[in-house]
């Protein structure tokens, strides 16, 4: 693409000509809002609910992220004419508890939405994921690669997905043991161990598909796939981090359609990249049959394994922070200056948090004669994170 | 001078003649007069310029012709015995005058007088007038002329720099056999023993005819002269005649004259761009040099400069072409029928040849443009034995940059080329010929990365003749491409990646003219191909890049041949050829093994072998047909049709639709078959107004096998395991394509309309991913309707102007038309593969050339073009591309000539 824009300007000459030979390109078929169904989830056969999240594909040029589908009815059907409707818990996630179905039976997802279209899943067989062997981490020149092994001793998995959730530890450029009380009056306490803002965790989400198959192998053992990297300079490994990993089996088609996913929707945009093609699941739109459906169920049960990697275990690297820049400063109740109240008109306002009071010796007292302070960013954790320890978070 | 002799015998006035002139010009006129009657025409050309000679007549005397179409005007006819005397204002008195010749008895040098008046050039005329009338004895001279056939063989060659004419035609008029020169200007003629008259033609030369008695084999050499101004007439009779007669079909051939009075965005002539107006020939965009040829790939084309292979026929971006239109002399792009000797790509050869060296004095030429500028030389090394031809170019854009914003100041473009030739005479039986061409490209996009590539290729071919009949042609040669890529912007991670391919190519190619109705073509070819798909060092010493390369290939690629022209009647022709191609690929190399019926993707790798030096790994072979055929329904009126077959073991990877810089070529392994193609043609050719008006349609139908389309998100640079990257496809084409150009006269050009139709389908289900469910989709370079005209008016002889305009339906596109959540990503989905197009294409260019006087004896000539290039300043979409900015994704479109761009270019010639 830069090659293109060069040429332009090379003939040009000028970025006035520059624009008029860069101009917007809005052919009718993206601005017509297609507005396609889109669905994710499991049909979850075993002791885990099953949540199935439906939205709608959105324009291009919009910058809305996810436009979630409500008010539609969703039923799982078996091929024994069963069926188990789920109950919609808000933005557009549709969940039942755990269901306990019969892996001897193949399912389909129903759905019916507000607009009376009705959409239907191919019926797919159950696959249960066999036990996770063990995730593990392999520390490289550059980071920290995460890995799964698995194997299935039936050898009937043969193909696998998995996500994870992850969790880890960020903190505060500075550690604040003040806060600010507005009520009865404005005033700065001791900051109380519940209120601490200093340590915080973060969850993400896989955002790349990872897959794997031993359809080539004699066995079904399936080793060393790397199902992250975290760069050395990440802040997640800054201190303490934690990953659950989650293990789908899947059938060939699904393997399929995820690894035309994964192939068609990781890179985006210039004229170098790859030729795009169009990823067809398999759910079909019953009352219209040429409108195109986004998404592939399955049906089976996930296994998950849980592991935690501490820094200290890890070379010293610098993890680079949103923190670089903090400063911190001194807040006088009198300003050497201005006599003005500094703390009333910089902390008690808001735009900084107290971290540590500054006492001068007074006839042998110590008087508070100010705070440090800085930027809320530089202080409170739980702009970016929760300061609720998870439940699942083992301290080491 | 003239050497006549006068008699009163008139009974030659009574040939009974039929013609049909329609507006013909005088050469027309004269030329089929003379072949018509067998006498000769004597007249001045200037002074005929502007007559244009309408005329009907059936089984009619010469004379009541000459009347019929010199009645009212001030032109005036004598005929003479076997002569005719044309001229303007006067009469020539055939009879002596009076007094004349008191003195002297009345000799042949005397009488000459009376015509000189009438002609400027006493000088040329007077020569070609001896060798015309001479009578050339030929073979071993015996009392009485035996029965039978002989052979008469040599060159046609230009008088003036004594290199030999491409497809120059000699033909016997009474027995109709005829043929035309190779490459090198030789022929080979098997005829009649006796007393006859042959009749050259060639392109851009002046008719002329040579008188023999030929009593056994022998040798005749021909020189010919030019035209005398290069503006006149630029498509001449060997063209005229080809069209309708010749067997080939899908052959399109141009000479450097008529490719420098197209229009182009520098001013300088541009041999790709011309090809690209030619019908059944479309180009994917603007900036690019690559081109499609009736639905095939931009890599299915063999371009070839003197036999050596141009894997980058551009530089610039695709601004201007590699070849140097100096130093080009003709041009031939085969659609259809392509002869056995040429193999490996599947939709089209475009051979362009070079000009040798003037053998008899030292000239050159120069050209100054705004961006490049051009030098010529030629001259005799060992007068007319050997000569050598050399020509540069070179850009000088930089200083065009530093007037460009700050942001873009760092960046800098340049290019060169050099060719340089040498073709030396050993003897009459041996010549050797040594063609160079170097050329280098640079750019680097504000002080980042830096791009270059280069083409090197050189070889050497050794001509020698066996006998009349038979010659052979050995060439070996080295053709060597590669691009680097270099990034210094961060010295951590500063990287150069290189790719390179090189083939070492041998060559026999042996003519044997059989008989009157039979040549002969065989031979054998070998290209051994080493082939660097890429590799990534790091670039500096800082730099922590780890070194990763992607193994070098090895490939031999072989071929025999043997090819026959059989000439069944006049009026049927016949064209048939076998090529044998055998392809070997070498080790050492590690191959992977997938398991069958499972998609090539790593997890279903089964195997990977290692193979040693030079180890076969795997043979791939097969025949390729070649079968052309024309049957001439009368004068000018023929039909045609072709069968090719052809196999590549070559594939480009690219995923974009222009040849770019950073694409890379493939070798047919294990896992990637090698394309084969089939294509039916069937065509009507059709001249008028004497052959100045020629027209033609073809219709084709192509099926390509195994033609290389990607996966979904395939990454093709440094990928060690390309074959997970792409799918074999079958396509399909089929088209028509309508040709009408006019070769003669003030306003000449051509016009021609392309419908064609490229489809590519993948429905295997075990590939891997069927690509809109297993149907077929156009492919890239499907542009339906495709509109060509380009036009040349000729003021004077110095002054003219052309017209160049290009129609096409805007290449298909995937587009992104909506974007979801999944998985934890924004995910983007699009539409079925090519389901869009872009806005279609128009564009008008329009150019003057001005040509200083036409002196012929003075230092310099020189000529000015001065024109403007989209002149209707449409914004015509060079690419369209998607980017994501601020969480929403916008689509854009660049148009690199949105505006009509002047430009002027300085030529001078010593």
């Amino acid at each position: 693409m830069k090659i293109a824009v060069y040429i332009c300007v090379l003939i040009f000459g000028d970025l006035m000509l520059l624009t008029a030979c860069r101009k917007p390109y809005i052919p009718p078929a993206i601005t017509v809002n297609s507005n396609y169904l889109v669905v994710e989830g499991l049909i979850n056969t075993g002791q885990d609910s099953t949540i199935i999240k439906l939205s709608r594909t959105v324009m291009i040029s919009s910058t809305i992220g996810i436009k979630a589908e409500l008010n539609a009815s969703v039923i799982v059907e078996s091929d024994a004419n069963a069926s188990y409707p789920l109950t919609e818990t808000g933005n557009g996630t549709y969940s039942a508890p755990a269901l306990n179905l019969s892996a001897s039976n193949k399912y389909r997802l129903k759905i019916v939405t507000s607009d009376n279209k009705t959409y239907r899943s191919d019926f797919v067989p159950v696959k249960n994921s066999p036990p996770i062997d063990s995730v593990y981490y392999l520390v490289k020149s550059n980071g920290v690669q995460i890995n799964v092994d698995s194997h299935d001793q039936s050898n009937n998995t043969r193909y696998y997905r998995w996500d994870f959730n992850d969790t880890w530890i960020i903190h505060s450029a500075f550690e604040s043991y003040a806060e600010v009380s507005h009520f009865p009056k404005d005033t700065i306490l001791y900051r109380p161990d519940a209120d601490q803002i200093y340590t915080c965790w973060i969850n993400g989400t896989s955002n790349t598909i990872n897959l794997g198959s031993t359809a080539t192998l004699s066995q079904d053992v399936t080793t060393n796939n790397e199902i992250s990297f975290i760069s050395s300079t990440s802040e997640k490994l800054g201190s303490r981090y934690s990953i659950l990993v989650k293990q789908y089996a899947i059938t060939k088609d699904a393997f399929d359609y995820w690894q035309l996913l994964k192939n068609n929707t990781e890179q985006l945009g210039s004229i170098f990249d790859p030729l795009p093609s169009t990823t067809t699941g398999n759910i079909h739109c019953i009352t219209n049959p040429s409108e195109p459906v986004i998404g592939y169920i399955s049906a089976g049960s996930y296994s998950q394994k849980r592991i935690f990697i501490d820094n200290y275990n890890l070379p010293a690297w610098r993890p680079i922070t949103p923190n670089a820049g903090c400063k911190m400063d001194s807040v006088y109740l009198s300003n050497a200056i201005t006599k003005n109240n500094d703390v009333a008109a910089y902390i008690y306002s808001g735009s900084q948090i107290p971290i540590l009071a500054l006492y001068v010796i007074k006839d042998n007292h110590g008087v508070i004669v100010g705070y440090t302070g800085s930027i809320p960013s530089c202080v409170d954790c739980t702009l970016r994170g929760t300061n609720k320890q998870p439940t699942f978070w083992i301290n080491r | 001078m003239f050497f006549l002799k006068l008699a009163s015998a008139q009974d030659g006035n009574k040939k009974i003649i039929s013609v049909n002139f329609q507006q013909a010009k005088i050469e027309q006129f004269v030329s089929e007069l003379e072949s018509k009657t067998g006498y000769h025409f004597y007249y001045n050309p200037t002074q005929f310029d502007s007559l244009k000679v309408t005329v009907q007549a059936t089984e009619k005397p010469l004379e009541t012709v000459l009347n019929m179409a010199f009645t009212n005007t001030d032109f005036h006819y004598t005929i003479t015995q076997q002569q005719v005397f044309l001229t303007k204002g006067r009469r020539v008195i055939p009879e002596l005058a009076s007094g004349l010749f008191n003195t002297q008895p009345a000799d042949a040098a005397k009488q000459t007088n009376i015509v000189a008046d009438y002609t400027d050039e006493k000088e040329k005329k007077a020569v070609e007038a001896t060798t015309e009338n001479k009578l050339y004895e030929i073979g071993i001279k015996t009392n009485n002329i035996k029965s039978g056939t002989a052979n008469l063989a040599g060159y046609v060659r230009n008088v003036k720099s004594g290199e030999g004419l491409i497809g120059a035609s000699i033909y016997n008029p009474d027995t109709k056999i005829g043929i035309a020169t190779d490459q090198f200007g030789y022929y080979s003629l098997t005829l009649p023993r006796g007393r006859q008259t042959l009749i050259i033609k060639g392109l851009g030369m002046r008719d002329t005819k040579r008188k023999i008695v030929l009593y056994s084999d022998g040798k005749l050499n021909i020189e010919m002269q030019e035209q005398v101004t290069s503006l006149k007439e630029v498509q001449i009779s060997a063209e005229k005649v080809a069209n309708v007669r010749s067997v080939e079909m899908g052959v399109n051939k141009l000479d450097i004259k008529s490719i420098k009075q197209i229009p182009t965005a520098f001013g300088e002539a541009d041999v790709l761009r011309v090809v690209l107006t030619l019908p059944g020939v479309q180009s994917v965009g603007e900036a690019t040099t690559g081109f499609n040829v009736r639905g095939g790939s931009a890599d299915q084309n063999l371009i070839l400069l003197n036999d050596a292979t141009i894997y980058n026929p551009s530089h610039f971006f695709g601004f201007f072409s590699a070849f140097n239109p100096d130093i080009v002399k003709n041009i031939e792009l085969y659609k259809s029928t392509i002869p056995e000797k040429y193999g490996g790509r599947l939709s089209s050869v475009l051979d362009v040849t070079d000009r040798e060296g003037n053998k008899k004095i030292f000239t050159g030429s120069a050209g100054i443009g705004l961006l490049t500028s051009r030098l010529n030389v030629e001259g005799p090394i060992i007068k007319d034995k050997t000569s050598f031809i050399f020509g540069a170019r070179t850009s000088y854009s930089d200083w065009l940059l530093q007037l460009l914003p700050e942001a873009y100041k760092h960046s800098s473009a340049s290019f060169y080329d050099i060719n340089f030739d040498i073709s030396h005479q050993i003897d009459d039986k041996n010549n050797i010929y040594i063609t160079t061409y170097i050329s280098n490209d640079k750019f680097r996009l504000n002080s980042d990365t830096a791009y270059g590539y280069s083409n090197k290729n050189g070889n050497i071919k050794w001509k020698h003749n066996f006998s009349n009949k038979l010659y052979s042609v050995f060439t070996v040669g080295i053709d060597d491409y590669q691009y680097s890529i270099a990034s210094t912007a961060n010295p951590v991670d500063a990287y150069k990646v290189n790719f390179s391919v090189k083939q070492t190519n041998f060559k026999a190619d042996f003519n044997y003219y059989l008989n009157t109705k039979n040549t002969l073509n065989f031979g054998l070819s070998s290209i051994y191909y080493t082939l660097n798909p890429g590799d990534d060092e790091p670039n500096g010493s800082k730099s922590l890049v780890a070194p990763d390369a992607v193994p070098v290939e090895q490939a031999l690629e072989s071929a025999l041949y043997l090819g026959d022209k059989y000439d069944v009647t006049p009026d049927l022709s016949i064209s048939a050829g076998i090529r044998y191609s055998l392809y070997n690929y070498l080790g050492p190399q590690t191959v992977d093994h997938y398991a069958p019926n499972l998609p090539k993707e790593p997890v279903n790798v089964v195997d990977s072998i290692t193979y040693k030096k030079n180890q076969v790994i795997n043979t791939y072979h097969g025949p390729e047909i070649r079968l052309s055929a024309r049957y001439n329904l009368n004068e000018d009126l023929s039909i045609k049709a072709a069968y090719n077959t052809l196999r590549q073991y070559i594939h480009l990877l690219s995923n974009t639709t222009a040849i770019s810089p950073t694409d890379t070529y493939k070798l047919s392994d294990p896992n990637i078959k090698p394309q084969f193609g089939q294509q039916v043609s069937l065509g009507i050719y059709k001249n008028a107004k004497a052959n100045t008006i020629e027209t033609s349609v073809e219709v084709y139908y192509k099926k390509i096998d195994d033609y290389l389309d990607y996966k979904s998100g395939a990454t093709l640079l440094l990928n060690q395991h390309i074959e997970q990257a792409v799918i074999n496809t079958q396509g399909k084409a089929y088209g028509v394509e309508f040709l009408i150009r006019k070769t003669a006269g003030k306003l000449n050009g051509w016009a021609s309309y392309t419908y064609s139709r490229t489809f590519l389908k993948q429905d295997d289900p075990n590939a891997g991913e069927l690509i809109n469910s297993g149907n077929f989709y156009p492919a890239n370079y499907d542009k339906p309707h495709d509109f060509n005209f380009t036009g040349n008016y000729r003021f004077s002889h110095r002054f003219s102007v052309s017209l160049d305009m290009t129609y096409s339906t805007g290449r298909p596109i995937t587009l992104p038309i909506a974007k979801y959540e999944y998985d934890g990503s924004e995910r983007v989905y699009y539409s079925d593969r090519n389901a869009y197009r872009i806005p279609d294409y128009f564009r008008t260019d329009f150019s003057m050339n001005i040509e200083g006087n036409h002196r012929v004896h003075q230092l310099t000539h020189n000529s000015w073009t001065i024109g403007v290039y989209n002149l209707t300043g449409r914004a015509n979409a060079y690419s369209t591309f998607f980017t994501e900015q601020g969480g929403a994704i916008n689509g854009y479109k660049l148009s690199i000539f949105a505006r009509p761009i002047p430009f002027v270019n300085y030529n001078i010639r010593f």
